[in-house]
């Protein structure tokens, strides 16, 4: 009877393992030639053996394809993002992550391509406590990273506040005072500064000729 | 009247350039542009209560399938310990019985990878483009599968501004403006990452943290 149930279980898991192939191959199909089509899948297919999760190089694979990017390049593209999502599962574990979701391995990857490192990834899976998530955390730090914050004083930020007990809320508000900052003239570095600590009362931004990062940002 | 701006300001509205490397007697020009385009409201669009309801009813009844949640089940990562003694015939079985399987599986109808529905609601962006002088303007991301006819933006009361307020769920999403079906200019006034291939995508982070969700 178990050896009945356990070929059920194993023969859905194929199965589902198999539609899921063709799942990719009809969502590229038609975008590209079949010969990228199938280099993708064999990416996607080594991902979800390791563990990884395959949706971010279809993503790629789409994006590339929308913006007609020649093949080669875009088979690197995707290779990168595989790596990336490597890096970022292999970072999660060092620190002690046993079982990464998928949430936080995509978003760890989303980090390594903003500017953080893989030791940078660890240092803030090892300081993110309950009621923080993984994900949300790398995606501020990210978030801030992709604003133009130097990747050390984002982590530093983001470290701080969880540290300093702020609720998630007003961790994952500090990208917005970050730009507010900038969108009144300070650098990404200096905005950071401002956003230190200031959970509670967002500063006004400050006022004077901006600096030559001056680009406007989301408030 | 509107005013043109000087081909070089308009670039340093599309993010091609930066101040510095405007020429100092467009800078002054260009400063005023970046402050105004930084005043633009992108906070998250507050619905009313009986559209959010509609779009959570919707959002429900796909999130209550029982098809959805199986396929869901099926493809979810799982941590087994599992001892196996397997008998041959066992092996046999497997192979027929996936077969069966991905005969009588419907087709075309799991997509597969990416979660359909979400238990959080999405969240109301609004994406903002000021483009003067264009005459189609599309947003298009890792939302909507990069298809730029998925997302147009609509031009508004201000000349050369364009915009359109789109549901993202939680998570990070990439995208960049297509203006005129042919140029991609990414948001000025958001965050930018590597595409790959070797332009920009901008970023937006949506979070469902506290309730109804808020864009960072």
């Amino acid at each position: 009877m178990r050896a009945a149930a356990l070929a059920l279980l194993i023969s859905a898991g194929v199965a589902g393992a198999i539609a899921g192939q063709a799942d990719v191959k009809a969502r590229l199909a038609g975008r590209l030639p079949p010969a990228v089509v199938g280099a993708v899948q064999q990416l996607v297919d080594s991902a979800v053996a390791k563990g990884l999760p395959g949706e971010p190089l279809v993503e790629k694979a789409i994006e590339g394809s929308a913006k007609r990017v020649e093949p080669a390049r875009l088979l690197s593209a995707v290779r990168a993002v595989l790596g990336r999502l490597t890096d970022a599962w292999t970072a999660l574990r060092a620190a002690g992550v046993l079982t990464p979701n998928r949430d936080a391995i995509e978003t760890g990857a989303f980090a390594l391509n903003a500017g953080l490192s893989a030791e940078q990834l660890r240092t803030l899976a090892a300081h993110t406590q309950a009621p923080h998530s993984l994900a949300a955390t790398l995606r501020v730090a990210a978030t801030l990273a992709a604003l133009g914050v130097p990747a050390n004083d984002a982590v530093r930020l983001v470290r701080d506040e969880i540290a300093a007990g702020r609720s998630p809320g007003d961790v994952l508000d500090l990208p917005r005072r970050v730009q507010m900052g900038m969108a009144g003239g300070a650098s990404a570095a200096q905005a950071a500064g401002f956003a230190r600590g200031t959970a509670q009362a967002p500063p006004e931004p400050p006022r004077g000729p901006p600096s030559s990062q001056g680009r406007p940002h989301k408030p | 009247m509107v005013k043109s701006h000087h081909p070089l300001v308009r670039q340093l509205l599309d993010g091609e350039l930066s101040l510095s490397e405007l020429p100092p007697e467009l800078r002054a020009e260009g400063d005023v542009a970046l402050r105004w385009l930084a005043g633009v409201d992108r906070t998250p669009v507050v619905l009313s209560a009986a559209v959010e309801e509609l779009v959570m009813a919707q959002v429900r009844r796909h999130a209550r399938s029982p098809a959805r949640r199986g396929w869901r089940w099926l493809l979810g990562p799982r941590e087994l310990d599992i001892r196996l003694r397997v008998r041959p015939w066992v092996l046999g079985a497997v192979a027929a019985g996936a077969a069966a399987l991905l005969v009588t599986l419907p087709r075309g109808v799991p997509r597969g990878v990416r979660e359909v529905a979400s238990t959080h609601p999405p969240v109301y962006v609004r994406f903002v483009l000021y483009a003067p002088g264009a005459g189609r303007v599309a947003v298009a991301g890792t939302f909507n599968q990069w298809d730029a006819d998925a997302g147009p933006l609509a031009p508004t009361h201000t000349p050369g501004l364009w915009t359109a307020t789109l549901p993202l769920l939680p998570g990070q999403h990439q995208y960049v403006f297509l203006v005129d079906g042919q140029r991609w200019v990414t948001d000025p006034a958001a965050p930018t990452v590597d595409d790959g291939f070797g332009r920009r995508n901008s970023v937006v982070a949506v979070s469902a943290q506290g309730g109804g969700g808020r864009a960072l």
